[in-house]
């Protein structure tokens, strides 16, 4: 009896939790297809017959600034996992393996960047970039300036997983390169990286969707050049009018790429990888 | 070819010593087998030979080259790992090519030589497969091979057997001799398993706490082991060692355990000198018969070509090793007879060996 009200109470919890996580995103999905004054009429006209695909035409055509959005993100985005993984498993590898003096200072130091928050940073870095001008470019309004930027929270979780990643890979695989020749680089990039791919390639799925979704640092650093997804959305509400419908289209276009990444991250991350490489 | 020498190699980890003194020379196309309990410093020793792991004191020489600085591939030296260490993303002719293909060499040179190499090792149908595809054995041979298309001038074997079922081991060791004695190209083995060691090598040597505690051949370490230790880990069953005293009755010299005392040649109390000693026979030099003192037999195993027998008494134990199937059952008494010429005499404080019987 007591067992079956536990069971009952879990599934209550359960159901709640689904409500509250799926809620805004059904919620959403529905705004997205119905007309914005359907939506702000009271009640809301939420029927069937208003459906419409009218807020994805409008973002994707009329109203012109969505699709360079998503492609300032995926540049920026691309951009920083890319950066995120070169730096990043160099970084782990050098701490997991190689004699650096100081490792463990060097990863609480890499730790310690994130006690600052962000708005702490955020004006000192737009100084930074406005002053500091390499071949007479600033970085503001790049898509380089947002990347490197987003570096600094990515960087620090990529080198922390991957370290423990590295560490994990038996060192006799290592000691074997050695023996057959390989340099450290060699044993690094011919040995290491490929079984570790799809841990790269979750890190780097990682530091993409951080990038993708960042908003902050996106609305201080860049201006016109450079405007990305989420600041695209932000600016369908209007000081005395928000395009509610507009918005959600555009906010279901924007996941659709973190979707579709996070499904195949999930793939990767169950397949076993490493199986087969030392026995016992 | 080569010949290797470590001269006066110590390793420290921190204020650990792993090796401390160790003195070896391994000749020309000699298989040696570093052999000891885990954390005995024979892996260490060897990867101290690969160049994977430096010495802190000492020097290790390969052919007329001190190597101290080189690293292993420089080193000329092949190594096959306790786990294999394949890389799991690349296929069995990947593998053993690995190190042509760091080299640079043209592709037809490659697959000529691993096809040749993995003709030799009968892995001809696997060479598309991935290492997660094979089994155990195969997974071995693929690790030999890898050492193999080197044709290095040593060949280094840290355990290469220890994940193996028993059968599938005793084949291995079968074909590694085989090998050697067909390439003829200097080895050094590591392992625990002393049959092992004992069944593969030209000479042992036997670690111990970092130390090398005796160098010989096979039947060297058998027959007259320098040590209690030595005596103890060679062999199977191990050697009994029995902790008695000499006395004298009736004018001769008897060695008495517990209860029980056996005769034994004037020439061994001679030998011992004072000295307490304790006194080892292996099991096919003890007899149950007729004569000598007498004893109650214990456990009875039969194992075809042989039987142990361990007989007990007030204060003492021996297992003899005798030829078929005995008839003896457990609580029946017997006499318990020692070869007195095979009679091993350890000085009892230092444990080492100080004397051996002689027939009377």
């Amino acid at each position: 009896m007591r067992r079956r009200l536990s069971t009952w109470g879990i599934r209550f919890a359960l159901l709640a939790f689904m409500i509250l996580a799926l809620g805004p995103i059904v919620w959403g999905l529905i705004t997205s297809f119905t007309p914005t004054s359907a939506l702000t009429q009271t009640p809301p006209d939420l029927s069937l017959e208003s459906f419409t695909l009218d807020n994805y035409v409008d973002v994707l055509v009329s109203r012109g600034n969505l699709p360079d959005a998503l492609f300032d993100s995926a540049v920026v985005a691309t951009l920083t996992a890319s950066l995120s993984l070169v730096l990043g498993s160099a970084a782990a590898y050098a701490l997991a393996r190689l004699k650096v003096p100081g490792s463990n200072k060097i990863l609480l130091a890499v730790l310690a960047t994130q006690m600052f928050p962000g708005i702490v940073i955020a004006i000192p870095l737009f100084i930074v970039y406005s002053q500091f001008r390499p071949l007479g470019y600033s970085l503001i309004d790049t898509h380089l300036g947002l990347s490197l930027t987003y570096l600094s929270f990515t960087l620090v979780v990529v080198i922390w997983i991957l370290k423990g990643f590295f560490e994990s890979i038996p060192p006799q695989l290592e000691r074997a390169a050695a023996v057959d020749g390989a340099s450290t680089f060699q044993t690094f990039r011919l040995v290491v990286l490929p079984i570790s791919l799809p841990v790269l390639f979750a890190t780097g799925v990682f530091a993409f969707i951080e990038a993708w979704n960042e908003f902050f640092f996106a609305i201080i650093l860049t201006r016109v050049d450079v405007k990305t997804v989420p600041i695209a959305i932000a600016e369908f509400s209007g000081q005395y009018r928000t395009l509610y419908g507009e918005m959600l289209a555009a906010a279901v276009l924007a996941s659709i790429p973190v979707v579709l990444l996070a499904i195949i991250f999930r793939r990767f991350i169950v397949k076993g990888f490493v199986e087969g490489a030392v026995k016992g | 070819m080569a010949d290797v020498r470590l001269i006066k190699i110590t390793k420290r980890f921190g204020s650990v010593a792993a090796c401390s003194d160790v003195d070896l020379v391994i000749a020309d196309g000699e298989f040696v087998t570093l052999l000891g309990p885990s954390g005995c410093g024979k892996t260490t020793t060897l990867n101290i030979i690969a160049g994977l792991e430096e010495a802190t004191e000492g020097e290790v020489r390969i052919g007329d080259k001190v190597v101290n600085d080189l690293g292993p591939f420089e080193r000329d030296v092949a190594m096959v790992f306790q786990n294999y260490a394949l890389y799991p993303h690349m296929t069995v002719a990947e593998n053993i090519g690995f190190t042509l293909r760091l080299r640079k060499r043209p592709k037809q040179e490659i697959a000529e030589r691993v096809g040749k190499v993995a003709d030799t090792l009968e892995l001809g149908q696997l060479l598309h497969r991935l290492p997660r595809e094979l089994s155990g054995g195969q997974q071995q041979r693929v690790a030999l091979g890898r050492a193999l298309i080197r044709e290095p001038a040593v060949f280094l074997f840290d355990e290469p057997f220890s994940n193996l079922d028993a059968a599938l081991r005793v084949r291995m060791r079968g074909e590694i001799k085989e090998l050697h004695q067909r390439l003829g190209v200097t080895s050094v083995f590591v392992t625990h398993d002393q049959e092992e060691a004992m069944s593969i090598s030209d000479r042992v040597a036997i670690m111990r706490l970092g130390r090398v505690e005796q160098v010989g051949t096979p039947e060297e370490v058998y027959a007259r082991p320098r040590s209690t230790y030595v005596a103890r880990f060679v062999g199977s069953p191990q050697m009994d060692i029995l902790a008695g005293s000499f006395e004298s009755v009736d004018g001769r010299t008897r060695y008495r355990v517990g209860a029980v005392s056996f005769p034994v040649p004037e020439s061994v109390a001679a030998a011992a000198a004072g000295r307490e000693v304790d006194v080892g026979i292996r099991s096919e030099h003890i007899s149950l018969g007729d004569e000598g003192p007498s004893a109650t037999v214990r456990v009875v195993q039969p194992l075809g070509p042989m039987t142990y027998v361990t007989v007990a008494w007030d204060g003492g134990l021996l297992t003899a090793r005798l030829p078929g199937i005995s008839r003896l059952e457990a609580g029946q008494t017997v006499s318990v007879g020692l070869a007195p010429e095979h009679l091993l005499l350890f000085e009892r404080e230092s444990g080492l060996l100080i004397g051996q019987g002689e027939s009377r």
